[in-house]
């Protein structure tokens, strides 16, 4: 009796369940079939996507186009500290993405955790210069491909140093620190920066340092071979000359880059550390201004370097399962090609590092492209193998007691010998 | 008051032991949402920090591994922190006691009838209204240390100047200071007017006939009767000081240095920039402590404050 009066409703309940199986969507990660009949399998993968949406899809349409047998979900999380807090969300729920971003700030978790899907050897790995891939890595593995970077360096104001009979920026530290006298004599602040965080300019000299030690400087620290006192003493004794000799204020230490910005803009300062992103609101604020970048100059020994990173690279969850792998190396193989490349630099302004594409920069920005493509960059965060950001913090509050006269290099680099003995 | 006992015992008695009992529980079960809501947003949250702090958790491994008390030795023997942890009281401890002695005068002042009393006590609370990172990065554009920051251009027409306001370590402590002072006299001062209308005006008048100076009535008849609105606004006061982060975090970023880090600043740093939640965790349970053992001596002192004046 009871199956005769529930026997309709049954009978749509299953009409319906299989009408919707009919039009939904496969299983994630799961293979449906084409429409039209073919037989042609699709592997969906989950994508927490970094770069903003408008600028997403254009390369997410053309990768469609290019690989219809791999369905690419995404979800957007904003950088940085939103996507690393989501990401991190999701990984301790056991909800990670099969690609997600590994950067300077989440890759020490990412690759200790083995989060993350070695991907040395990979033929598109190949393809990036090979700072972006040992950026990214760890004894020999390579966790993230980073088809991207940016550089930093002096940003000049051309007038103002034409002035004072330059027409370029000098290479050598000492020239830098003469010219700069004479900029003094004619009431032009010579060069300021912002007090909070690192500046390029140290980044750079230290980054001139680190190549002229074959790129270990950093690592022979964390390997317990070398101190910070030993390394970087001599970088933070030249660096201070700035304010020793008088071309640089100490009152930057209670300067923003807004405020930086508005000086370099108006014409008050001749020479500020800045980096790509610095380019369009000095245009706008000060369409007139003839200003270009240049490399920081060297101290003795070294050669004129950029202080600089790899863009975050695109990982893949070691947790996922081989099918949603082999679609995301498919991915991460299309991301290689110069259509991608193209397509890149277009929506998000990154000089990408791959061949076959020459990226389009502003006209300012072109002399930083070489150490650009020849992964002649450095930053400290990048370069230390753990707690970067608690040195990091620790080396911008020490800075600015230098600035001040406080402390002495020699202290400010034994006090990151400190916390790093102390963070463990 | 003996008498007033035993006429209420019978009374009680006579209603029933069971009627009492019932009348308590449903008494008490209109506590209840306020008691769940307590211990799943307070007791649990804290008890799961101080499980945290007890760890190496950094927000990846759902297994961490337990250090004992290596967080709280590792804080207690960090300079910044200590550095924050100093700046703090000197910022909760400053801006209390400023506060209160500008805003009970202002307060009295705008008390007064005057024209253009409105518009004066909406001018003097206007700075309560914007959020302190806002009103913090105002301020770092007008105390900027270069030339051309606005107060060192208004300081340069007088041929003095400029001043490092916020490069020399001890002219920022001052800065952050004072900018939270002046962000927080108004809306003290309207909290002390308040208490101030509640007055009889008649006391006044007595005391006038009794030949009562202003200053003396000032301390014998509104001091005294504005204790209780001194025991809010201290409190306020002192537990919005401990947990600043807003104001000096827009306005100096905690430097130069470590001058004006704040114990708030440190365990945001650690916590959501750092995801060293187990160190960040030993932070907010000290700090806890701190906090409850500092409002719990200013809310004793200031009792014994009201009963000597009261």
């Amino acid at each position: 009796m009871k199956i005769r009066r529930f026997a309709p409703a049954l009978a749509a309940a299953a009409a319906m369940a299989i009408s919707l199986s009919g039009c939904g969507e496969p299983e994630d990660g799961g293979t449906g079939q084409e429409t039209g009949g073919s037989q042609a399998e699709t592997t969906t993968i989950t994508l927490l996507s970094w770069t903003r949406e408008p600028q997403m899809t254009p390369q997410l349409e053309a990768f469609a186009a290019a690989h219809p047998e791999v369905k690419i979900d995404v979800t957007y999380s904003p950088p940085v500290d939103e996507y690393i807090q989501t990401l991190q969300t999701r990984i301790l729920s056991g909800t990670a993405p099969d690609v997600f971003i590994i950067t300077a700030e989440n890759k020490t978790n990412l690759i200790e955790g083995q989060y993350v899907l070695d991907l040395a050897g990979e033929p598109f790995m190949q393809k990036v210069p090979e700072y972006n891939r040992r950026a990214l890595g760890k004894d020999g593995a390579e966790y993230g491909l980073s088809v991207a970077s940016w550089a930093g360096g002096l940003l000049y104001n051309e007038d103002l140093l034409a002035g004072v009979g330059y027409e370029a920026m000098p290479e050598s530290w000492d020239d830098f620190l003469e010219m700069g006298k004479k900029l003094k004599e004619t009431g032009v602040a010579p060069y300021l920066q912002a007090g909070a965080g690192l500046n390029d300019t140290l980044i750079a000299l230290l980054g001139a340092r680190d190549q002229q030690e074959d790129h270990q400087m950093d690592a022979k620290i964390f390997a317990g071979e070398s101190t910070f006192a030993a390394e970087y003493t001599p970088v933070l004794e030249g660096y201070n000359r700035l304010v020793t000799e008088g071309i640089m204020s100490p009152d930057v230490v209670g300067l923003d880059s807004e405020q930086l910005l508005t000086e370099f803009s108006a014409g008050r300062v001749a020479m500020i550390p800045a980096g790509p992103w610095n380019i369009t609101p000095i245009a706008e604020a000060n369409p007139e201004l003839n200003f270009k970048f240049a490399l920081v100059p060297a101290l003795a020994g070294t050669e004129p370097y950029a202080s600089g990173c790899y863009s975050a690279g695109y990982a893949i969850n070691v947790a996922s399962d081989a099918k949603q792998q082999a679609a995301a190396k498919v991915f991460l193989e299309w991301l290689t090609t110069p259509e991608a490349a193209a397509i890149i630099n277009q929506e998000t302004g990154d000089a990408t590092v791959l061949p076959g594409y020459e990226p389009a920069v502003p006209p300012q920005y072109e002399p930083m492209v070489p150490s650009i493509q020849a992964g002649e960059i450095y930053l400290p965060q990048a370069s230390w193998s753990r707690s970067e950001d608690v040195l990091a913090t620790e080396f911008s509050a020490q800075l600015q007691r230098m600035i001040q006269g406080e402390i002495t290099p020699k202290q400010v680099a034994e006090a990151l010998d400190a916390k790093l003995a102390a963070a463990g | 008051m003996a008498v007033k006992s035993s006429v209420r015992a019978p009374r009680l008695s006579a209603r029933g032991p069971s009627r009492g009992w019932k009348q308590v529980a449903a008494n008490q079960a209109f506590l209840l949402p306020a008691v769940a809501a307590f211990i799943f947003m307070f007791v649990i949250p804290l008890a799961q920090s101080f499980y945290w702090s007890l760890t190496d958790f950094t927000g990846y491994d759902p297994n961490p591994n337990f250090v004992g008390l290596a967080n709280y030795k590792l804080i207690l023997a960090d300079k910044s922190m200590l550095s924050g942890l100093a700046f703090t009281i000197m910022f909760a401890v400053g801006t209390t006691v400023v506060v209160t002695a500008l805003a009970i005068p202002l307060a009295v002042q705008l008390n007064k009838a005057f024209w253009g009393r409105g518009f004066a006590r909406s001018l003097w609370f206007f700075p309560a209204i914007p959020s302190a990172a806002i009103l913090g990065m105002v301020w770092r554009y007008i105390l900027s240390p270069l030339e051309s920051g606005a107060l060192n251009t208004v300081l340069k027409t007088f041929g003095t100047g400029p001043v490092p306001w916020l490069s020399n370590s001890r002219l920022a402590q001052l800065c952050v200071i004072g900018v939270g002072v002046w962000c927080a006299t108004g809306w003290h001062a309207v909290l002390y007017t308040a208490y101030l209308q509640s007055i009889p005006a008649e006391y006044y008048e007595v005391a006038r006939i009794d030949g009562a100076s202003s200053l003396q009535q000032f301390f014998t008849i509104t001091l005294p009767l504005l204790s209780p609105a001194i025991v809010v606004s201290t409190f306020l006061l002192m537990t919005g000081g401990l947990k600043v982060f807003d104001l000096p975090f827009t306005l100096t970023n905690g430097g130069p240095g470590f001058s004006t880090y704040t114990i708030t600043h440190s365990l945001v740093q650690f916590g959501v920039g750092q995801g060293r939640y187990g160190i960040s965790s030993a932070l907010a349970v000290l700090f806890t402590i701190t906090v409850t053992a500092v409002a719990f001596g200013q809310l004793r002192l200031t009792r014994i404050m009201e009963r000597h004046f009261g």
